[in-house]
């Protein structure tokens, strides 16, 4: 219950200081945004073409701009902090959980955010929306997690928030795969099901090696 | 002790040579000719990859198990000597696939797979680059280590997946299972040959490292001994 | 001077290693509860590191390590979140320790920061948010007081608030050592000086 409690605080105050320095939704989002923009000056604005490949670019730019989310500095502990968490006898899953969860959230609003520019730009075919609804917190789920994981592998180097994305990448290759077939195999009448089992056993092992890797990967000094 | 060691170079330098021959002197595949040749050194550079791969996983996880810094520096000479090969597989494909499939790149989900491993251990490799306090680097780098071999199969499988429900790939695939009996004797020595290079290369690679811990505790200085009283004397005169 | 038996804090034989470099060697040192004892050395001896090892925040290498807690270390930066106000601060310590959010609060005003409480700590000066750190032993009320140089760069009241958080942890039983390059307040604040060197302590004299 006390572990409960700390997890909650520390999302709360992981949310907390983003409403205050707005780097993930007030600068990363529309740079996200800029991605979703800058396509279509390059590939050309056939809008055939761009209804095809919009919910794919969408997911791309979730899946790498979501990972700059989860990497923002307001989500780095500094060692005086992680030093103070300690002594309050905060575990270091406690911590990283509390992390994530805070990202989860985050990311799912960057994804909402995002959505209306895509389908403005792209005009996508709605066919299979709905499933969005289950697809999107996964998706926000496992990136927060990964990331979080990313956060605290490459936590106090040089270049860590491109180094921390190069690390967790691969497995956000399902969650992509995932993210963009569930919908279209719903739109052609098959059921999205597999996929999205795919994605949860993604967010499951993510949460494992956040569970199993945390105590390895807290320092303070 | 060398680097190398004697008898092991010895013995990688005439299983190449045998390899070399073998493979010069097996027929050509009938449809692809000699570039199918390719095979004998992409095949086993491809299975060294995963070897290399596999004992860093196996190194990681022994070293968060007993926390001897020998697992670190096995599972870090294992990774440097694996993204090589998987490097050179990658080459190699590609070489090989321009001619045969019109294309240097296929979405071949083991292709995919391997390309995406080559980009996990490049990050494996520059985050021990970053890390410098040599526990922390093999605490990070091991639960890493662990992670970026088990999320393989999964990746895996869902790039396999993925490409099952699109089109099929319709050119021509390398490895035909039908393969000739010399082919195959040919491709058993290189792959022998390549495995005693990549064992050479690895036990170096862990000389150097032992080495290289040695030379940065061997004096063991105290933390407060580089810190010397400062000379006062006669510097404002100088101006 | 009444000195309990069992001890605060009991290193021994400890060796500490950080970032290549040997740190601590065979390090022997015994906090009695009820006492405060200054630690001195020269810069890079150290201090630092030993406090982190007493905070068991640092494993040693060797030997062991036994401390009593619950323990409050305060470094030379304070580990406040710059963009929380200071009451959001102590308010989250409160509440990782299970505590209510009054207690945030009552030791705000006990370092004379009630006024200040809304403010955030990235815009209060250096001596308010040293200020606001002390407050933290209000509201987790640690039995081992670790300091590092936290007199630095305070005025003669924030010094003064010092002496007073450092004497209610006597007074309660506990223990503190402080960390100061100042000799004179070190022999005012403390019990016992002792010096680190060579990876190891002494007991030091001091004026």
């Amino acid at each position: 219950m006390t572990a409960w409690r700390q997890l909650v605080e520390i999302a709360r105050k992981d949310l907390r200081l983003e409403a205050r320095s707005g780097e993930a939704l007030l600068v990363t989002t529309p740079f996200g945004a800029v991605a979703l923009l800058f396509v279509p000056l390059a590939v050309g604005t056939d809008t055939p073409l761009l209804r095809g490949i919009g919910p794919g670019l969408y997911w791309v730019v979730v899946l790498l701009f979501g990972l700059l989310v989860t990497l923002r500095t307001s989500a780095v502990d500094t060692p005086p902090q992680i030093a103070l968490l300690r002594l309050c006898g905060v575990h270091s899953v406690v911590r990283l959980a509390g992390r994530a969860a805070a990202s989860a959230l985050l990311l799912l609003a960057f994804e909402l955010l995002l959505v209306p520019v895509a389908v403005a730009l792209y005009d996508p075919a709605p066919h299979g929306w709905p499933w969005l609804l289950v697809v999107l917190p996964l998706v926000a789920a496992g990136l927060g997690l990964l990331g979080t994981l990313a956060g605290a592998l490459a936590q106090g180097l040089d270049g860590r928030t491109t180094l921390g994305p190069v690390l967790v990448l691969p497995l956000a290759v399902p969650l992509l795969l995932g993210a963009t077939q569930a919908p279209a195999a719903a739109a052609l009448g098959h059921a999205p099901w597999p996929w999205l089992l795919l994605m949860l056993t993604v967010d499951l092992i993510a949460a494992l090696a956040l569970l199993l890797g945390a105590p390895h990967l807290e320092e303070v000094a | 002790m060398t680097l190398f060691g004697r008898r092991l170079p010895i013995i990688a330098a005439v299983l190449l040579a045998v390899g070399l021959v073998a493979g010069l002197v097996a027929p050509p595949d009938r449809i692809q000719g000699n570039l199918q040749r390719l095979m004998y050194v992409h095949v086993p550079a491809a299975w060294l990859a995963f070897l290399g791969f596999a004992i860093t996983f196996g190194a990681s996880l022994a070293w968060l198990w007993r926390r001897k810094p020998r697992y670190d520096r096995l599972a870090a000479s294992a990774a440097e000597v694996g993204v090589f090969f998987t490097g050179l597989a990658i080459v190699l494909g590609s070489v090989w696939g321009k001619p045969v499939w019109g294309v240097w790149w296929t979405w071949d989900p083991r292709l995919v797979t391997t390309a995406l491993m080559f980009f996990v251990y490049l990050g494996y490799l520059a985050l021990r680059r970053a890390t410098l306090d040599p526990l922390v680097r093999a605490r990070r780098a091991a639960v890493f280590g662990v992670l970026a071999f088990v999320q393989v199969p999964i990746v895996h499988m869902s790039v396999l997946w993925w490409r099952s429900l699109h089109q099929p790939p319709t050119v021509l695939k390398p490895g035909d299972p039908t393969i000739d009996h010399s082919m195959l004797a040919a491709l058993l020595v290189n792959v022998l040959a390549f495995t005693a290079v990549f064992a050479l290369f690895v036990r170096a690679r862990v000389r150097l490292a032992v080495a290289q811990d040695e030379e940065d505790t061997l004096p063991g200085p105290l933390a407060g001994d580089v810190v010397t009283a400062p000379r006062l004397e006669g510097v404002s005169r100088d101006e | 001077m009444h000195l309990q038996l069992s001890p605060q804090a009991e290193l021994t034989d400890v060796h500490v290693d950080v970032q290549r470099t040997s740190v601590l060697r065979g390090l022997d040192l015994v906090v009695a509860a009820g006492e405060v004892l200054g630690l001195i050395g020269a810069n890079g001896s150290g201090k630092s590191t030993l406090l982190n090892v007493l905070a068991t925040l640092i494993p040693p290498v060797a030997g062991t390590v036994q401390v009593r807690g619950p323990v409050a270390l305060l470094g030379h930066a304070p580990a406040l979140y710059s963009q929380l106000t200071l009451r959001e601060n102590l308010q989250f310590v409160a509440r990782m320790t299970g505590r209510d959010d009054a207690v945030a609060d009552a030791a705000l005003a006990t370092v004379g920061l009630a006024a200040a409480a809304d403010r955030r700590a990235d815009r209060c000066s250096h001596g308010m948010r040293r200020r606001a750190d002390l407050a933290r032993v209000f509201v987790t009320k640690p039995s081992l007081l670790l300091l590092d140089e936290v007199h630095t760069g305070l005025d003669v009241t924030s010094a003064a608030l010092v002496d007073h958080v450092v004497d209610g942890v006597r007074r309660r039983g506990g223990a503190c050592v402080v960390v100061s390059h100042d000799r004179d307040q070190v022999a005012r604040l403390t019990d016992r000086v002792v010096e680190l060197a060579a990876g190891r302590v002494a007991p030091a004299v001091v004026a």
